[in-house]
């Protein structure tokens, strides 16, 4: 009997004591304070009904970062890995040829873009220049020779849609080629010496760096151009035992600093389903 | 962006594409062949020679490369056909005979750049020289090039 009464008792005490705790969680839960000052906090409007369930149940740890995610992917967007790839065709040369210019350059182009920040591509082509100078004795005559093209573009509209992009970029390019000089004459007064001669299949090979900036636009459907300025250089060329190369194909004329360039570019949409959606079109 | 700022941002790159072409073109720095250009020291100090004739031993018509005239430099081509060439300085002073100097050399025809085109460069293997003005001659460099520096020292007694 006695002990009959003392597990009543124990059974009793236990009920109280768990009554007890479930009403400290219902008053942590109902009124969250910030220790400090005491003060009832109340949630900002609009706040994720998630968020605050968490605050309430006391994780305040996990909703801050929740937040603090949620806000940053307000303020940037990320698209995924893999974001599109651009196939570009670089005609620039095609049109400018009709201005006069003696050589030019074709090539086509893949660009991975990449989180829609990091870009990087190739580039392979062909070249080839034909040039008789105004006032000199000579024919310049580039063959067609190719060339290749590795680099990488920064977007700095990540933020926004990949189709609209300003770019800065790097590029490193190879090129090895034969070039001919015809019709040299030479005329040596002094020694009333003339020669007729022409120096046939010189070949040489260069390798170059290009810094430009870019800009590429959505025209139509998957159609974009694109328009690069560019600041190049070259780091090494192969000089002939006789003669040094004017035109080198992908780069322009060795002596040449500047370089525009014109594209038009196909681009594939990749994980298109991971693409940020824009604000207005989730509150529809 | 519109497809009309398109049309015209392609305009100006083709614009810009066209000037760059045309303004890559600089004009030769140098001269338009290889020729060696000689001047006259006395120790390490250039010096100007008064009265000096220089002239190419078989030249036609006997031309003549300066006239009688105050010099610290004198250019002296070289023939493309020949492999050997020889001058004479006439220092137009009683009592000092003339000098010459033969100059032997192999050529290479060379493109040079858009600009300058294509001419002569020289190598120069070996020299001679008389001594009665001319205590010797210094050829620091042996290719010839288009570049206008001097090439061909000559020392003076």
């Amino acid at each position: 009997m006695k002990q009959v009464l003392i597990s009543i008792l124990c059974v009793a005490y236990m009920m109280a004591a768990t009554g007890i705790m479930r009403a400290q969680d219902q008053q942590r839960k109902v009124t969250p304070v910030k220790p400090s000052t005491n003060k009832v906090l109340t949630p900002p409007k609009g706040t994720d009904e998630k968020i605050i369930q968490q605050y309430l149940s006391g994780d305040s740890a996990q909703a801050r970062a929740q937040e603090r995610k949620d806000s940053l992917a307000k303020i940037y967007p990320r698209y995924p890995k893999l974001t599109e790839l651009s196939l570009g065709l670089n005609f620039g040369d095609a049109i400018v040829m009709a201005f006069g210019q003696k050589y030019s350059s074709f090539g086509v182009s893949a660009t991975l873009n990449m989180w829609n920040r990091f870009q990087p591509m190739m580039e392979l082509g062909i070249g080839r220049a034909k040039d008789t100078p105004d006032d000199m004795d000579y024919t310049y005559s580039g063959k067609i020779a190719p060339y290749v093209k590795i680099g990488a573009n920064y977007n700095f509209l990540f933020k926004s849609e990949p189709r609209y992009q300003l770019y800065a970029g790097v590029r490193l390019g190879f090129s090895t080629f034969k070039y001919d000089i015809n019709d040299i004459v030479i005329n040596n007064p002094y020694w009333g010496e003339y020669q007729n001669l022409q120096l046939k299949g010189l070949s040489s090979n260069a390798l170059w760096g290009e810094a430009l900036a870019g800009l590429k636009v959505n025209i139509a459907s998957n159609w974009s151009l694109g328009w690069e300025v560019k600041f190049h250089g070259i780091f090494k060329y192969k000089k002939s035992e006789n003669g040094k190369p004017w035109y080198i194909p992908g780069y322009g004329t060795r002596n040449g600093k500047w370089a525009f360039g014109l594209s038009l570019y196909y681009t594939i949409p990749l994980s298109r389903d991971r693409w940020p959606v824009k604000e207005e079109k989730k509150k529809k | 962006m519109s497809r009309r700022y398109s049309f015209r941002l392609t305009l100006v790159a083709i614009v810009a594409m066209a000037l760059m072409a045309a303004c890559n073109n600089d004009n030769c720095i140098g001269n338009s062949t290889g020729i060696p250009l000689a001047a006259f020291y006395e120790g390490d100090e250039a010096v100007q020679v008064p009265n000096l004739t220089v002239y190419g031993i078989g030249a036609p018509n006997d031309s003549l490369i300066i006239d009688n005239t105050t010099a610290s430099q004198v250019y002296l081509p070289l023939s493309i056909t020949k492999k050997s060439c020889q001058y004479v300085l006439n220092y137009n002073t009683d009592g000092i005979a003339n000098d010459t100097i033969t100059l032997n050399y192999s050529e290479t025809p060379y493109f040079e750049s858009h600009e300058c085109g294509a001419m002569y460069n020289f190598n120069i293997t070996s020299w001679e020289h008389t001594r009665h003005a001319i205590d010797s001659i210094a050829i620091p460099v042996p290719l010839i090039t288009n570049a206008d520096v001097v090439t061909i020292k000559i020392y003076m007694q």
